[in-house]
């Protein structure tokens, strides 16, 4: 374990490892939530309020000492209102408000790089992740975020569960629905900007949603769920990393691909063994779309 | 009698991108499919970083990048379609997982090929200024596939993008047409990464879409709206790129994406005064 002698591989490590719990417990809402999306229109937002801070910094130099990542976490938390209000906006075509939030805010973060002349190597890391840009203070933050957000979820597991799987019922039983959703969605936004560092903006949604859409098929029970996701994570985690640190592959990169390969065997070790164990949620779903 | 300048085959790139991406994307915007465009696009980038580090690897490899990316595209339009059909209920994932796993793969090629960031960013975000003359024969050739395929078909496609089962019932072969409308995605989506770039590729072809439904009173108007406010978003992207050096796919959906909400907000309030207007005569009439 030589390479742990460097402090920013250290961080690097602590911050993929935390990471790589929260990430994939907030997935298995968001993937039984039927809107998988959302975090990639969340990251894709990160990059605006990045680039924002990259143009600002250009004029104003005190802001050049603050880490642009928290510019990042402010605009996502404040897409996740937006789209809830598009998403009762557009009502018959609820699943356009994702790609047109993603779409908006990758076109506004790149006029803003474009204008901070920012096409270089540190933009480059945000996109795509760097075990490298991390440190002590990164950890700390990373580390608090980390903290609050499984409080909150442990909180309000039974509210966020119930509304998961059937909203309305949820509404009728007296949940408040849109206050969860917002809480929902903060969280998730924070955990998404907070990813950003070690994955970058573009991949940030592997990890939270490839691990949550293994587990789904493997998991026979919804808390064994979150057991798996975050065993696959955290596997992909450390493999991104020593592939990032021996061979100067692409955290992020590796990541998403040792992600997508659990999800692809799972998938072939389904079909060979031929047999489907009963998923009840999963059941329940269906039934419920039948029913309608 | 090809000598033209960067200027003129940038507007040209542009125009021709105009026009087919909007077309393309009110199909898939009514067919609700609309975050299939992202992720195909995502799997257009993974077939680019492959080909330049194919490049990168083999010295005989001389083959534009733009090819490899339609290649991925297409199989990646085909992949799609099986799963949209296999997953039924969870079919939702099925756009994010390949998402994922594309932009995950381009990012290791790209960190094990040579080549500087620059060259990435021209693929991720556009770069309309250096359309090469034999980008502008890629661009033309996908374009008039594209025009002719929706001439030849665009009846039965926007039929079955509307409702599916109908179009069955009605005897259109669906599997086949499901199967053409992905490839013709591929071909604008891979034709547009030049103008826009792979990360907005998604964008040219939903946005447009998108504020057009609001006016539209027919899919065939729905249509020329959506292409009209294409072209606007696309003659904003190349003036900025020119006169500003903003990236050219940034101008683009920052204009597209005005257009939309400046629709939005049009349409709240046209709905409100009428609303209101309803509401007097009622008062009045009673």
């Amino acid at each position: 374990m030589i390479f742990l002698e460097f402090d920013f591989l250290r961080y690097a490590l602590i911050i993929g490892l935390m990471i790589g719990v929260v990430a994939p417990v907030a997935g298995v809402f968001v993937v039984v939530r039927k809107t998988p999306m959302i975090a990639d229109a969340m990251s894709h937002t990160a990059l605006t309020g990045i680039a924002f801070h990259l143009w600002l910094a250009s004029y104003l130099v005190w802001l050049s000492e603050w880490n642009p990542l928290y510019t990042g976490i402010l605009f996502t938390f404040i897409v996740s209102f937006l789209i809830e209000y598009l998403r009762r906006r557009f009502q018959a075509f609820q699943e356009l408000s994702i790609p047109v939030v993603m779409a908006s805010a990758i076109g506004l973060g790149v006029v803003f790089i474009s204008l901070a002349d920012g096409f270089n190597n540190d933009l480059f890391n945000y996109l795509f992740g760097s075990i490298l840009t991390v440190n002590a203070a990164d950890a700390v933050v990373i580390g608090i975020i980390s903290a609050v957000s499984l409080l909150l979820f442990l909180l309000f597991y039974k509210e966020l569960l119930f509304l998961a799987f059937d909203e309305e019922q949820a509404a009728v039983n007296g949940i408040p629905v849109q206050r969860v959703n917002l809480l929902f969605a903060g969280i998730t936004a924070v955990i998404v900007a907070s990813s950003i560092s070690i994955l970058g903006v573009l991949l940030v949604s592997a990890l939270i949603t490839l691990p949550a859409a293994a587990a789904l098929r493997v998991a026979s029970t919804f808390k064994s769920m979150f057991l798996y996701a975050v065993v696959f994570g955290e596997t992909a985690v450390l493999a991104g990393f020593f592939a990032s640190y021996y061979y100067d592959l692409s955290s992020g990169g590796t990541i998403a691909v040792v992600s997508f390969l659990i999800w692809t065997i799972i998938v072939l070790a389904e079909k060979v063994a031929g047999q489907r164990r009963q998923r009840p949620w999963k059941e329940a779903k269906w039934t419920d779309k039948a029913n309608q | 009698m090809f000598d033209i300048n960067f200027v003129e085959r940038s507007i040209i790139a542009a125009v021709l991108i105009g026009l087919t991406a909007p077309l393309i994307g009110s199909f898939l915007v009514v067919r609700r499919s609309s975050l299939i465009a992202d992720s195909l696009a995502h799997v257009t980038l993974t077939g680019v970083t492959a080909g330049v580090l194919a490049g990168n690897l083999q010295a005989f490899w001389d083959i534009n990048p733009l090819y490899t990316g339609f290649l991925f595209a297409f199989a990646g339009s085909l992949i799609i379609e099986r799963v949209r059909h296999t997953y039924g209920g969870f079919q939702e994932l099925a756009a994010p997982i390949l998402m994922a796993a594309a932009v995950g793969l381009s990012a290791v090629f790209m960190s094990i090929s040579a080549d500087g960031v620059t060259e990435w960013y021209g693929y991720l975000f556009g770069s309309v200024v250096s359309v090469q003359m034999e980008d502008l024969w890629f661009i033309g050739l996908m374009t008039i596939a594209a025009l002719g395929l929706l001439a030849a078909f665009g009846r039965e496609l926007m039929f079955l993008s509307f409702d599916e089962e109908m179009a069955a019932a009605a005897g259109i072969p669906v599997k086949v047409f499901n199967v053409l409308l992905a490839v013709l995605l591929a071909i604008v989506i891979s034709a547009s990464m030049q103008v826009v770039g792979v990360l907005l590729a998604g964008a040219l072809i939903t946005l447009p879409a998108a504020a057009a439904m609001q006016w539209a009173s027919g899919f065939k108007r729905m249509l020329l709206i959506a292409v009209i406010i294409g072209e606007a978003s696309v003659a904003a992207g190349v003036t900025g790129s020119i006169l500003f050096g903003i990236a050219s796919g940034g101008g683009t959906v920052v204009t597209a994406a005005f257009i939309l909400f400046a629709t939005l907000l049009l349409r709240t309030w046209i709905n409100w005064k009428r609303n209101r207007r309803l509401k007097y005569e009622r008062h009045q009439g009673a």
